[in-house]
C-alpha cells in the first residue's frame, strides 16, 4: 500500500451543495491523485435530505468518479453498499461531507461509530472536504449558528484550531467567532463562500477560490485584540480540465 | 400536574394518515383547548413527508402545531428551551432511535424534554419515538433489529410495530428471557400504552385487533400477555368532525361555499 500524506480541504461554503461553480468540487477530486476516484458523499448533517443526495449524483457523475453516498437514517432498508459503512468509506480516494447542522452530524456519526472510521480514513490518506458544517467538523471547535445566536461546538479535532465559515457572508457569525476568541477559544482559520482551507497533515498547505476575490483569514486574539491577518488565495479560475489526467 | 406519555407501537398521521383516531386522543391528553403541540421529526432526519403529514393533520384541528428541525437552519428567533418548554404536547416521529438520541444528546434536547415532561408537557409518539422514553427498546437503527437503550423516564423496555415489522418480537422475547432487557411491552401498530407517572393508566387502540403485550420474564422465557385495548372512537372524531364552527364560519365568509370542510 502506498502511503498518503493525510488531507483535509475544509470550504467556507460553495461547491455543488451551494452554487454552479464546480472549481471547488474538481479541486478535491484532481487531490486524490487518481483519474477516476471514489467518492462517497456524507449528507448526514442535513438529515439524509433526498434532494441533496440527488444533487451530489448530478455534480458527481459516474463519467469522472466512482460515486457513492452513505445514509444513517434509513439503514432497516439496507445500506446498499455490498459491505458495511467502515470497510466502504475506508475504501474510497474522497470523503464529501455536506452541509447543515454540525451537532447534529457528530451526534450522528459519533452513534454509528464514524467518528473513528474518518480520524482512520484521514490518517490513510483519503482526502476529506466538505463545506459549512462538512467543514466545522473538521476542527477542535467552531462557531454554529443553528437556533439562536451562533455559538462554540466542538468537533472531530483533526486540525486543533478554531474554524469559521461563511464569515464574509454572514456578518453576526464573525461577530460571535470574534466574542469567543475573546473568550479563550483557540486560534483560527475564516473562511468566506467560495474559499477552501486546503491542509497537508494538520499544517496548511494552501488556501483556494472557486471565486474572485473570495478571502480567508487566520484569526486569534492577541493583546486583548482581535487580529485578521489575510491569508493569500489561489483563484482556480484558469479553467482545468476535471480530473487532471 | 401529572406526568403523561403516549408511547405508539405505530399508528398516527404518518402511518394510518386515514385514521386520525390517535392523533385526536393526543390532544384530548393536553389539559387546555387549543394545545401548543410541538412534532419532532428528528428521528426521519427531519424528513419533508413527516413534518408535511404533521401540518396536513394538525393544520386543521383546535390546536397550534409547530414542527422543530434539527438540520436546517431555519433561523428560529426562540431558543430551543423557549420552544420545547412552551409546549402542551410534544408528538416524536418514527424513524432511527439511534439516530435520534444522539441528536437529541448534542443539542441537549434529552435534558429539556424531561424538564418539559415534569411540568406538563404530554409527551407522545410512536415506532422511535415510543421506545425512546423507555429504559430500552428494539431497534434497527443499524439494520438488524438489536437492543438500545432509550432516556429511561419510563421503567422497563417497549418494542414496535409487534404485528407490521415481524422481525423485532423475536429479538425482544430473546432480550427480556435472558435479563438482557427488563421486562416491559410489545405494541402492535395502531395500539398506545398510556403512562401517568411511571405506571400503565390506559391502553388505547386505533382499530379493532391492535394490541399490547405486557412481556415478563419467567425463568429463562419470556411470556406475553395480552392486554386488551379502550377502541378510541374514531366515528365520534371521524375525518369529519375536524375544523371547529367558527374557523368554518370565517372559511365560509371568507371563500364561500369552497372553504366549507
Amino acid at each position: 500500500m502506498t502511503s498518503r500524506q493525510p488531507q483535509i480541504v475544509a470550504f467556507g461554503g460553495g461547491g455543488f451543495s451551494m452554487d454552479g461553480n464546480p472549481l471547488l468540487d474538481e479541486f478535491v477530486l484532481g487531490l486524490t491523485g487518481m483519474e477516476r476516484p471514489k467518492v462517497c458523499f456524507l449528507p448526514s448533517a442535513s438529515g439524509d435530505a433526498d434532494h441533496y443526495i440527488v444533487r451530489f449524483y448530478r455534480a458527481f457523475s459516474p463519467a469522472v468518479c466512482e460515486p457513492s453516498h452513505v445514509s444513517l437514517f434509513r439503514r432497516d432498508k439496507g445500506a446498499g453498499l455490498g459491505c458495511d459503512i467502515a470497510t466502504h468509506l475506508l475504501a474510497q480516494d474522497l470523503i464529501y461531507v455536506g452541509g447543515g447542522s454540525v451537532l447534529s452530524l457528530l451526534g450522528v456519526w459519533r452513534a454509528h461509530g464514524l467518528d473513528r472510521v474518518l480520524a482512520e480514513c484521514w490518517e490513510r490518506g483519503i482526502v476529506l472536504c466538505g463545506l459549512s458544517a462538512g467543514s466545522l467538523c473538521w476542527f477542535s471547535e467552531g462557531v454554529s449558528a443553528f437556533h439562536g445566536p451562533p455559538t462554540r461546538v466542538g468537533g472531530l479535532g483533526l486540525l486543533p484550531y478554531s474554524n469559521c465559515v461563511h464569515y464574509d457572508d454572514e456578518p453576526a457569525r464573525r461577530e460571535s467567532y470574534h466574542d469567543l476568541l475573546a473568550e479563550g477559544m483557540a486560534p483560527g482559520y475564516a473562511a468566506s463562500d467560495g474559499v477552501a482551507l486546503h491542509f497537508r497533515g494538520e499544517s496548511l498547505a494552501g488556501v483556494v477560490a472557486s471565486r474572485w476575490q473570495a478571502e480567508a483569514w487566520w484569526v486569534e486574539e492577541v493583546g486583548g485584540t482581535i487580529s485578521e491577518v489575510a491569508l493569500p488565495v489561489r483563484w482556480l479560475g484558469k479553467s482545468r480540465p476535471l480530473t487532471a489526467a | 400536574m401529572g406526568r403523561t406519555i403516549l408511547a405508539m407501537g405505530g399508528g398516527g398521521f404518518t402511518m394510518e394518515p386515514r385514521n386520525p383516531a390517535l392523533d385526536d386522543f393526543i390532544l384530548t391528553l393536553a389539559a387546555t383547548r387549543e394545545p401548543r403541540i410541538l412534532f419532532l421529526p428528528t428521528a426521519s432526519g427531519d424528513a419533508n413527508a413527516q413534518i408535511c403529514a404533521f401540518r396536513c393533520t394538525y393544520g386543521e384541528r383546535s390546536c397550534r402545531p409547530v414542527h422543530l428541525s434539527l438540520f436546517r437552519l431555519e433561523h428560529q428567533r426562540r431558543t430551543l428551551r423557549e420552544l420545547i418548554l412552551s409546549q402542551d404536547v410534544i408528538y416524536v416521529g418514527g424513524g432511527s432511535m439511534r439516530n435520534l438520541l444522539a441528536i437529541w444528546r448534542e443539542h441537549g434536547i434529552d435534558l429539556l424534554l424531561r424538564e418539559a415532561w415534569g411540568r406538563g408537557t404530554v409527551l407522545a409518539g410512536l415506532s422511535a419515538g415510543a421506545m425512546c422514553w423507555f429504559e430500552a427498546g428494539i431497534t434497527r437503527s443499524a439494520g438488524q433489529p438489536a437492543p438500545a437503550a432509550g432516556l429511561g423516564f419510563l421503567p422497563g423496555s417497549m418494542t414496535v410495530h409487534r404485528d407490521g415489522d415481524p422481525t423485532r418480537l423475536p429479538v425482544f422475547l430473546d432480550a427480556v428471557a435472558r435479563g438482557v432487557l427488563a421486562d416491559g411491552y410489545a405494541v402492535d401498530d395502531g395500539a398506545g400504552l398510556l403512562f401517568d407517572d411511571d405506571r400503565l393508566a390506559r391502553v388505547v387502540s386505533s382499530r379493532p385487533g391492535a394490541r399490547a403485550y405486557r412481556v415478563e420474564r419467567a425463568g429463562d422465557q419470556a411470556i406475553q400477555t395480552p392486554i386488551e385495548p379502550d377502541l378510541l372512537a374514531a366515528a365520534a372524531f371521524g375525518l369529519q368532525r375536524d375544523v371547529p364552527a367558527d374557523v368554518r364560519e370565517f372559511r365560509a365568509e371568507r371563500y364561500g361555499a369552497a372553504g366549507r370542510r
